[in-house]
């Protein structure tokens, strides 16, 4: 068992690294003074995944869109009970999602906590799939399925990512489709189950009130060592350019919406970290109501406080994205270019640029004050491939050439796509 | 924790709380009035107002520059609505003074802002700046427009005004979207005015050191002023409809949603709380176990207990042919509680999950404000862990007693244009 401390220069925060006999990935954050408790039981598998082999495999499978969402349904039912029954018992707050990239358990608790992660380490590790619970939970997922397509925030973004990649799968949404889910069955989850929920493709992350001892006792009691597979995820090639440049949809809402988005290249660990630093500071700079685009987008009531702009990424995709409510989005694609324009050629004031830094530096800070927050930094840090505190330190050092060059490189008006839902006329 | 309360001055409220574990401190300042339609959407702008810009800081974007400087620290305005009254207010955080990299005063510069966005606004001629007014009327009437793009909350919102029609609870914490159109930047200030006068005052402020000059800032700032409190009753139970009343709308969405409304005449919050989560809030309740789990009818279908209006809601989103079969099942698990069928299994689950929130109270520092706030507003100061106790105290007759006492009063059904089954 391999352990290190890792510490923010910045902060003076600290956290424990841990690499696991059983080859899982422990990250470990004593919060004195804190009651709460935050764990989170993490996979790098997402909605993404969906072509893959091990090293043992010949050939790749590929599987139906919305499997890996529906196996997170389906791992909180073991074969003599429900993992909310045994939560029940102890008080916590149990829960999972499923994004992109990834697929997490989590429970959130103030007392028992060692019970709680003998209780998440062990539903995660022992899977029960069959016939009757598979077919059931095809109702219940069908119901969520039809909620999301409800949401036109989940619409506009999606169909801006279907506008904005050719193949790669970040364009299918999480839970799949109605017709898509019926084709999953119980082997095909022990597949997927086999496959992904490998400790050596996992992490655990805990926060708050708790002895890192403590936590290591239990997970040397309750982890089953697992062989590394050589778990090998093809994306098919994506061209660098757009689907198309705009796309729109009409729902029965009571205000459009859009999301602008520009095509980035993908990039991984700190390289793909310095890019999303850069964003960030171009999200920053373009959504300041202090700055001139934004002062007069305000004025002209072409925008509204809803204004805001996130850069979205993960493995083999990378995005900047400007969203809100718009009569007249085109308005807004229009300044944003010329905004962009404007900074890479007159450059980016110094007083803006450090003012725009020590915001996000004090963001940053702030999230070191919560238990929840802290769990998901160290969570995301194992997922990315970096430090949980390099985002603290890149930000620091980050200069106006680099936001600049990140401008001319990645922000394309040929890669940008408007994403509009309207109102019924 | 240090936990202090002092009066201000008639109807002011201080609350400092001290916690050192914290790297940021939080501000809000409370207003408490009657929800009234006529003042509603008034109330709403003035105190929007307040949170872009003051009279030193005179419109959005330098207010914006300033708190940008002072590490991304955020000015806010507060409107909900809880039972019959309004809350309106002014929020605020920043980073903690120790993190300045450049040994800014961070707090000192949000004490001179907060000052300013309250007590010297940005007024002239005594109307709101023109700018500011209709920056943030704007926000709102588009706000108001995008309250469908969120079905199921928009179902809840209609579900809660056929509850308590003719009642201030029914008035949305921004009155009414004609009301919003037809204001003005003076009649807002007039507004703000009429808030600084009659409203009752709530203050917190949660830090990781004591900054006793925020107090001594109000303390002075609201001598100066003449007040005349008037006492605000949020607690006034809705009555019961003569009959279920039903109330459908077709809209072409992928989902229905449906919300049934049940009135109760008991004062008993505590064995009402107890009975939502047996019922409906979590994993482990009937609702989830029956209505999801067993009959796979739908994604989500949760109840919660508004003890402040006598009211509790179930909602959930099905399809449309499903719609009665999962009112069934939600009656069906009622009846079994009324009946008596509760474990102490149940029971043990919803202490432990109460025993877990409660104990999470100070480990942020708004969780602090939304604990004193709520004891606040319901005129009971008391611990979590003395609400805990009262919790340990309720028996389970009390529990089936609250459940008999539910009677259902409306229904809301939003509805897709599917052919009906």
């Amino acid at each position: 068992m391999e352990k290190e401390i890792l510490t923010s220069d910045r902060t003076g925060d600290s956290c424990i690294h841990v690499k696991h006999s059983s080859g899982l990935d422990i990250y470990i954050c004593e919060m004195p003074g804190f009651s709460g408790v935050e764990a989170l039981f993490g996979t790098k598998y997402g909605s993404v995944n969906t072509m893959f082999r091990t090293a043992a495999d010949s050939d790749y499978t590929t599987v139906p869109e919305g499997i890996a969402h529906f196996l997170e349904h389906k791992l909180f039912e073991n074969e003599d009970c429900g993992v909310f029954e045994l939560y029940a018992q102890t008080g916590a707050s149990g829960n999972a999602y499923t994004s992109f990239d990834k697929t997490v358990y989590l429970f959130n608790c103030s007392r028992n906590y060692e019970e709680n992660l003998k209780i998440l380490l062990d539903f995660v590790q022992k899977p029960y799939f069959t016939k009757e619970n598979v077919d059931k939970e095809m109702g219940i997922i069908g119901q969520e399925i039809k909620m999301t397509n409800d949401n036109p925030e989940w619409r506009v973004f999606f169909n801006m990512l279907r506008a904005m990649y050719h193949a790669h799968p970040v364009k299918i949404d999480i839970a799949g489709t109605v017709e898509s889910i019926e084709k999953i069955d119980a082997e095909l989850l022990y597949k997927c189950y086999d496959t992904f929920y490998n400790l050596n493709n996992m992490v655990l992350s805990i926060s708050g009130n708790i002895s890192a001892d403590k936590v290591l006792e239990i997970c040397d009691q309750c982890l089953k060592p697992c062989t590394d597979k050589g778990l090998e995820t093809v994306f098919p090639p994506e061209p660098d350019d757009i689907v198309e440049p705009e796309i729109h949809e009409v729902q029965p809402i009571g205000t459009s919406i859009f999301n602008l988005g520009y095509k980035c290249a993908p990039a991984s660990g700190i390289q793909r970290l310095k890019a999303v630093s850069a964003a960030s500071i171009v999200s920053s700079l373009l959504t300041d109501p202090a700055l001139p685009m934004c002062k007069r987008l305000l004025r002209d009531e072409v925008i509204n406080s809803t204004f805001n702009c996130e850069v979205f990424y993960g493995d083999g995709y990378f995005t900047v994205i400007f969203s809100g409510e718009a009569d007249e989005p085109q308005l807004i694609r229009e300044a944003v270019f010329e905004e962009i324009d404007r900074l890479i050629n007159e450059g980016i004031d110094e007083k803006d640029f450090q003012r725009v830094k020590k915001s996000a530096y004090g963001v940053m800070v702030r999230e070191l004050n919560n238990v929840e927050a802290v769990a998901s930094l160290m969570l995301n840090a194992y997922m990315e491939n970096v430090s949980p505190y390099d985002a603290i330190s890149i930000m620091s050092e980050i200069t106006c050439g680099d936001v600049i060059e990140f401008m001319r490189s990645q922000l394309r008006r040929d890669r940008c796509v408007l994403s509009v839902i309207e109102t019924e006329a | 924790m240090i936990y202090k309360r002092s009066e201000l001055g008639e109807g002011i409220g201080f609350t400092s709380i001290v916690d050192e574990k914290f790297k940021s401190c939080v501000l809000a300042v409370y207003f408490l009035t009657e929800s009234d339609e006529k003042t509603a959407a008034l109330n709403n702008l003035s105190t929007g107002v307040l949170s872009v810009s003051n009279s030193r800081y005179t419109s959005y974007a330098s207010l914006c520059e300033k708190l940008s400087e002072l590490y991304g620290a955020s000015v806010g305005s507060i409107a909900r609505k809880k039972g019959d009254a309004q809350i309106l207010g002014l929020s605020a955080s920043w980073l903690d003074d120790r993190y300045a990299i450049d040994g800014e005063d961070i707090s000192g510069e949000m004490l001179s802002i907060v000052c300013d966005c309250l007590f010297a606004p940005n007024v002239q001629n005594g109307a709101f700046d023109s700018e500011s007014f209709a920056m943030v009327k704007k926000d709102l009437l588009d706000n108001i427009s995008a309250e469908f793009n969120q079905k199921r909350s928009y179902a809840l919102t209609r579900a809660i005004q056929t509850a308590y029609r003719g009642e201030p609870a029914a008035i949305m914490e921004y009155g009414t979207k004609e009301a919003v159109l037809s204001s003005t930047a003076e009649e807002a200030y007039s507004a703000y005015k009429e808030l600084l006068k009659t409203a009752k005052i709530e203050i917190y402020l949660v830090s990781p050191t004591e900054k006793p000059k925020f107090s001594d800032m109000f303390r002075e700032s609201f001598a100066k002023l003449d007040r005349t409190p008037k006492d605000v009753n949020m607690r006034n139970h809705s009555p019961l409809k003569a009959e279920v009343e039903t109330v459908s709308e077709e809209y072409d969405v992928n989902q229905c949603k449906a919300v049934f409304n049940f009135k109760t005449d008991s004062d008993d919050r505590y064995a009402l709380k107890m009975l939502s989560i047996i019922y409906g809030e979590l994993p482990f309740s009937k609702l989830f176990l029956n209505v999801r789990e067993k009959l796979s009818l739908c994604y989500y279908c949760t109840s919660r207990s508004i003890s402040v209006k006598g009211a509790f809601f179930v909602d959930c989103g099905v399809e449309r042919k499903n719609i009665e079969k999962a009112k069934d099942e939600i009656l069906a698990q009622l009846e079994e509680i009324k009946k008596g069928n509760i474990s102490d299994t149940e029971i043990q689950g919803t202490l432990l999950a109460l025993d877990n929130a409660v104990s999470q109270v100070g480990d942020s520092p708004s969780s602090y404000v939304h604990w004193y706030a709520d004891c606040f507003f319901e005129n009971d100061y008391y611990t979590p862990e003395e609400h805990f106790r009262r919790f340990c105290d309720v028996t389970k007759e009390r529990i089936i007693a609250a459940a008999n006492s539910l009677k259902l009063d409306s229904i809301y059904l939003m509805l897709n244009k599917e052919v009906q089954e």
